[in-house]
């Protein structure tokens, strides 16, 4: 009936080792549960040693991201960014454009775990071209746009110290960047910026 | 995006219901958990997390390969078929380095080197072993074919099937190429931590189940049930790869 014989009993182990192995088990389950789990899922730390083995961190930017995409949700309906789309957007972005005057120069300092978003008040159709630079640390962005049910994701990078380019938006709204510190020390970046845009919003 | 978890569904029609549900609800709570993209591209969760960061995180993605394995159920019901009829520590030892190696090798050379498989096609392969093996400890082969085929081979090239399948959940992730060597060794480690986590949970529980005397008859019907369990796995992958094509 089976590949394997029955088992001879003398063979298994005694139940007084199956209860010392069900305590081990039982006392390990709550250690990871309190001292690991805890810490890396939801950032609470009551004995310390998440903070220690660096996992209340990854908790602290889960419970973020959870805390930011539930925003995100209840502002624009959890509607999800066409990538087709942004696939097809990218083909018209990155077009070379003449060297101009740049008619903004925008900077700022985050600390680590900080962040800022930065964007331009545009038009549909409008150019956008910009270059910017960070010093002190390496920093994270999105590059991106939304309004009315629409989102568009032009560029997005972790741990980079400078970029530029440009881009064309599909529709009109604040388009730009969100900004991260990852790093663990204060990074300032320069932002340079010329296009069609009406202002300049920021918010922390 | 790439397809995640989240886009994949399962339908029941099946005569063993009490399993089903369970794993139903086992279904539906990695569900739960698993990642979406909402308006401005905030990715929650494990994923999220790794895609926010750079640099080296030893214990971060330690952590995160032991989280995968044990909320991993395929591999672990592929585990649970593996040491069913295990019982001395020696051969427990000896299969289970057989699959870690076996996943081990493709996991690391699968994200090393991009292997973009479809990570329907590869699940629906893990879900086959759970059957293989279940149909094995079911005394299947030798009653149809009149012969045992290896098992510690089998064991070994499911294991490869498998960390195709954990590769190809990595590349999900998207770890940045900053400090990629270390931290993909470190999941590994934390995948076999998980295992043996796994593992150990699994050998309290068979160790009194076999003193049972009805072990023997408990364990015809725990086998059947596993092959349907894989079926079930494998009928899901499929449905998901049609649904995705």
């Amino acid at each position: 009936m089976h590949n394997a014989p029955k088992p001879n009993v003398e063979d298994l182990p005694t139940k007084a080792q199956l209860r010392r192995s069900s305590l081990i088990a039982g006392i390990g389950a709550v250690f990871i549960g309190v001292c690991v789990y805890l810490p890396a899922e939801y950032g609470t730390d009551p004995t310390g040693v998440g903070n220690i083995l660096g996992l209340t961190e990854m908790g602290e930017i889960k419970q973020q991201l959870a805390a930011e995409a539930a925003a995100d949700e209840a502002l624009h309906g959890g509607d999800e960014s066409s990538s087709l789309m942004n696939d097809i957007f990218g083909l018209f972005v990155g077009a070379a454009h003449a060297q101009e005057a740049w008619q903004d120069e925008i900077t700022f300092t985050l600390a680590p775990g900080e962040f800022t978003e930065i964007k331009a008040t545009m038009e549909e159709g409008a150019t956008m071209t910009y270059a910017w630079s960070a010093t002190g640390g390496r920093i994270n962005f999105d590059l991106h746009a939304h309004a009315d049910g629409e989102g568009v994701t032009y560029d997005r990078g972790r741990g980079q110290t400078s970029g530029e380019g440009s881009f064309e938006t599909p529709f009109a709204g604040d388009h730009g960047w969100f900004w991260r510190n990852r790093d663990d020390a204060d990074i300032t970046v320069v932002l340079q910026l010329r296009g069609d845009y009406s202002e300049i919003v920021r918010s922390e | 995006m790439l397809p995640n978890r989240s886009f994949r569904s399962g339908q029941q029609s099946h005569p063993l219901r009490q399993p089903l549900t369970l794993l139903a609800a086992v279904v539906l709570m990695l569900m739960a958990f698993a990642t979406s993209a909402y308006a401005h591209d905030v990715t929650p969760g494990d994923a999220g997390y790794i895609q926010e960061i750079f640099g080296v995180h030893i214990i971060s993605f330690i952590y995160l390969g032991a989280k995968h394995m044990m909320t991993g159920y395929d591999h672990i019901l592929f585990l649970l078929g593996v040491v069913f009829f295990l019982y001395h520590m020696k051969d427990v030892a000896i299969y289970v380095s057989l699959f870690a190696i076996g996943h081990s090798v493709t996991m690391l050379l699968g994200v090393w080197y991009g292997w973009g498989i479809n990570a329907y096609i590869i699940d629906a392969i893990i879900g086959l072993s759970v059957v293989y093996k279940a149909l094995d400890n079911l005394g299947a082969f030798q009653k149809w074919f009149g012969f045992q085929p290896n098992t510690k081979a089998a064991t070994l090239i499911f294991g490869l099937f498998h960390g195709t399948g954990l590769a190809s959940k990595i590349l999900e992730y998207q770890i940045a190429e900053d400090g990629l060597l270390a931290n993909l060794l470190a999941f590994n480690v934390g995948v076999e931590v998980g295992q043996l986590l796994a593992l150990f949970v699994i050998l309290i529980i068979m160790g009194y189940w076999r003193r049972s005397p009805n072990f023997m008859r408990q364990a015809s019907v725990a086998n059947i049930i596993m092959v349907g369990l894989g079926v079930l796995l494998t009928y899901q992958q499929i449905a998901g790869y049609i649904a995705s094509t």
